[in-house]
């Protein structure tokens, strides 16, 4: 072998060279470990925290929206256009077999419940209340919402003539079980509506609003009774995904807009049936962001320190490498490697430990505290908070980490691009 | 001159120490032509190493112009005085100034790196420079597994790897033993006699001066004594 063929072979056994600069901002970082550990610990510390806070947060929210939209409204409401603005009650959605037909053929809807919503005068005895008269399918209301958990006793209405009260209202009255309850409304062309109704159940969901003032009976009772045919004034529907419902939301209005091109129908997800929730979570929301951002700042603001410090040790290197020909912007390249890589390592543990967190969260949930677990039962919410599997959760802090990190080397490392090699000679001496 | 490595004409550069103005050099006129070996010496402050920092481009002058290799330095840019240190220039350090992270080979390597060279080039061409120099044993050792001498041989890998027109070298032998200065001085000469690298060492080692072929004496920020004028004269 002549001598050019074994310098050939020698560099071909050694490992290639292709980064050079990279391998260098990797071995920098453990010129000086017990630093790089620390910063990087901060930014595990902090992206740990927002991560696991993030997702506990985002799934007290989804189990917010999942048991307000399955006790009552639903995921979606299809109503007449202008029911949403008036809710009068004449403003009602005709045709109701056929569109109940049509939206339970959307693929993503799991169940429609058809309502009818009247007021009226409830009355028993010398006592008159003016209440909500709902209309329901109780089998379409079963596989919608859970609204017959609240039963507090007897059983939902079953048949024509069958009613089930408020607790709150039924104590109003005065009547039980198995007494009556004289119902009076104005029927939809304005003659009078009249019922005669047994009390055979009754409710209490601790939303006064409803207990106080609603009383179940079977729909087709009060379509006869109130002259509304077959109109309707609700289709409550529960869909396969709450968190895509805006989706399907969008999808169904179209298909509704083709399979009845002639209905009012408008299709309303559930931040527009419940606006104040919805802003309630958005306004937690904020609450949380801006707790996170406060964490991150003040972990970046050792991140800038740490590479303040880096620089300036390393005038002289800097000095030479300028010195010999590197270009200011590849030394500024070669920080921006170091801040890159304590990055990778505080991410890859801060969110190595907030997956295991929240994967064991996830199955045995975050018991709140006898206190709490009393109160929130009275609202069927389940004892345990349980974090969300969410892509912002565990994308939102590593990234801002990631921007931060960046600028925190880049302000550090602006003063190189100035630099002039004899000056960081004389700098360093 | 085609064969004028490096002309000097009326370099002045005056820095601030404290507020105080410094005259480093006053007025040099200086001449280097191919394939020689010229010790700049003079005590502390004489302007040996402001002279040899305006020539390598790491200082600019404030007045009269400078030369290397037919480019005129005070009309580039930073980042064309850096393309020109990197293409033509090698520099030796007082200190031997090799990345600590990176073994012998990969800091002789990352100069080759910046001129774009793919990696089997530099790997090959590392090796070689590093085995003229006698260390190509020790390729694979970072600068802190090696003495002082061994870690100027390979800062002087480091500087011919690059085939530059000229060798700048401050203070080369200060940090070594006169046993290890010899033999740099010898492989200087060497690269000097043998591939006819141009070389200015600014130094006060009496022993780089007599391996250097022509002296030149600064005090006060001038030319105080010149071997080549002595010759001629």
């Amino acid at each position: 072998m002549n001598e050019l063929a074994a310098s050939y072979s020698s560099a071909a056994a050694r490992p290639a060279l292709p980064m050079l600069n990279v391998r260098i901002a990797w071995r920098n970082l453990w010129r000086n470990p017990r630093r790089t550990w620390l910063t990087a610990s901060g930014i595990a510390f902090a992206i740990m925290l927002v991560v696991f806070a993030m997702a506990m947060q985002l799934g007290q929210y989804e189990l917010m929206m999942d048991n307000a939209t399955s006790m009552l409204s639903g995921h979606l409401q299809v109503q007449s256009r202008d029911f949403v603005e008036t809710e009068r009650f004449e403003d009602t959605l005709p045709g109701a077999t056929e569109l109940v037909r049509l939206v339970e053929s959307w693929p993503s809807v799991l169940s429609v419940a058809p309502r009818v919503e009247a007021f009226a005068l409830a009355s028993a005895g010398e006592r008159s209340f003016g209440a909500m008269v709902v209309g329901v399918d109780i089998e379409a209301e079963s596989r919608t919402v859970r609204f017959l958990d609240f039963i507090q006793s007897g059983h939902a209405p079953q048949g024509p003539g069958e009613a089930m009260l408020g607790s709150v209202l039924a104590r109003n009255l005065g009547v039980g079980l198995g007494d009556e309850v004289v119902i009076l409304g104005t029927g939809k062309k304005g003659g009078m509506a009249a019922m005669l109704l047994e009390v055979v159940g009754l409710f209490t969901s601790h939303q006064l609003e409803l207990d106080r003032g609603v009383l179940w009976t079977p729909l087709a009772s009060v379509q006869e009774a109130f002259g509304l045919g077959d109109e309707v004034h609700t289709l409550a529907i529960r869909t396969n995904d709450l968190a895509s419902s805006a989706d399907t939301q969008r999808a169904l209005a179209d298909h509704l807009a083709q399979g009845a091109p002639d209905s009012p129908a408008l299709v309303r997800n559930w931040d527009e049936v419940m606006p104040e929730l919805h802003q309630a979570i958005e306004i937690d929301k904020l609450g949380g962001d801006l707790f996170f951002y406060i964490v991150e700042i003040l972990v970046l603001f050792s991140v800038v320190n740490t590479f303040i410090m880096t620089v300036f040790e390393r005038t002289r290197e800097f000095g030479m490498l300028l010195s010999i020909g590197t270009r200011p912007w590849r030394i500024v390249a070669l920080v921006q490697w170091e801040a890159l890589f304590i990055w990778a390592v505080g991410a890859a543990i801060g969110l190595g430990i907030a997956a295991l967190l929240v994967f064991w969260l996830a199955e045995v949930g975050l018991y709140m505290g006898e206190q709490l677990s009393e109160y929130t039962a009275q609202f069927y919410m389940p004892e345990r908070l349980f974090p969300a599997f969410s892509i912002e959760a565990f994308t939102n802090a590593p990234l801002v980490m990631l921007v931060g990190t960046q600028l925190a080397a880049l302000v550090s490392s602006v003063r190189v691009r100035r630099m002039r090699p004899v000056e960081a000679w004389r700098a360093a001496e | 001159m085609a064969d004028d490595v490096v002309v000097c004409r009326g370099v002045t550069r005056t820095y601030q120490d404290d507020a105080v103005p410094v005259l480093a050099l006053q007025g040099v006129d200086f001449t280097v032509t191919k394939g020689e070996f010229v010790s700049l010496a003079g005590p502390s402050g004489s302007g040996k190493s402001t002279l040899l920092n305006v020539i390598g481009g790491l200082d600019r002058p404030d007045a009269g112009g400078i030369h290397v290799d037919g480019v005129h330095l005070n009309e580039l840019s930073e980042s064309e005085l850096s393309d020109l240190r990197l293409s033509k220039m090698g520099f030796v350090f007082q200190a031997y100034n090799l990345i600590p992270v990176l073994s012998a080979s990969e800091n002789v390597e990352f100069i080759l790196q910046l001129q774009g060279l793919p990696a089997a080039e530099r790997a090959e061409r590392a090796q070689a420079a590093l085995d003229a120099l006698g260390v190509g044993e020790l390729a694979h050792r970072r600068p802190g597994e090696l003495s002082g001498g061994q870690q100027q041989r390979v800062a002087v890998a480091r500087a011919i790897v690059t085939e530059p027109v000229l060798l700048l070298a401050d203070e080369p032998s200060a940090n070594l033993d006169s046993n290890t200065t010899e033999e740099l001085l010898a492989l200087l000469r060497s690269l000097n006699e043998t591939r006819g690298v141009t070389i200015l060492a600014a130094t006060h080692d009496p022993m780089v001066m007599s391996f250097a072929k022509r002296r030149v004496q600064l005090r006060d920020g001038m030319i105080a004594e010149d071997s080549a004028r002595v010759a001629v004269a």
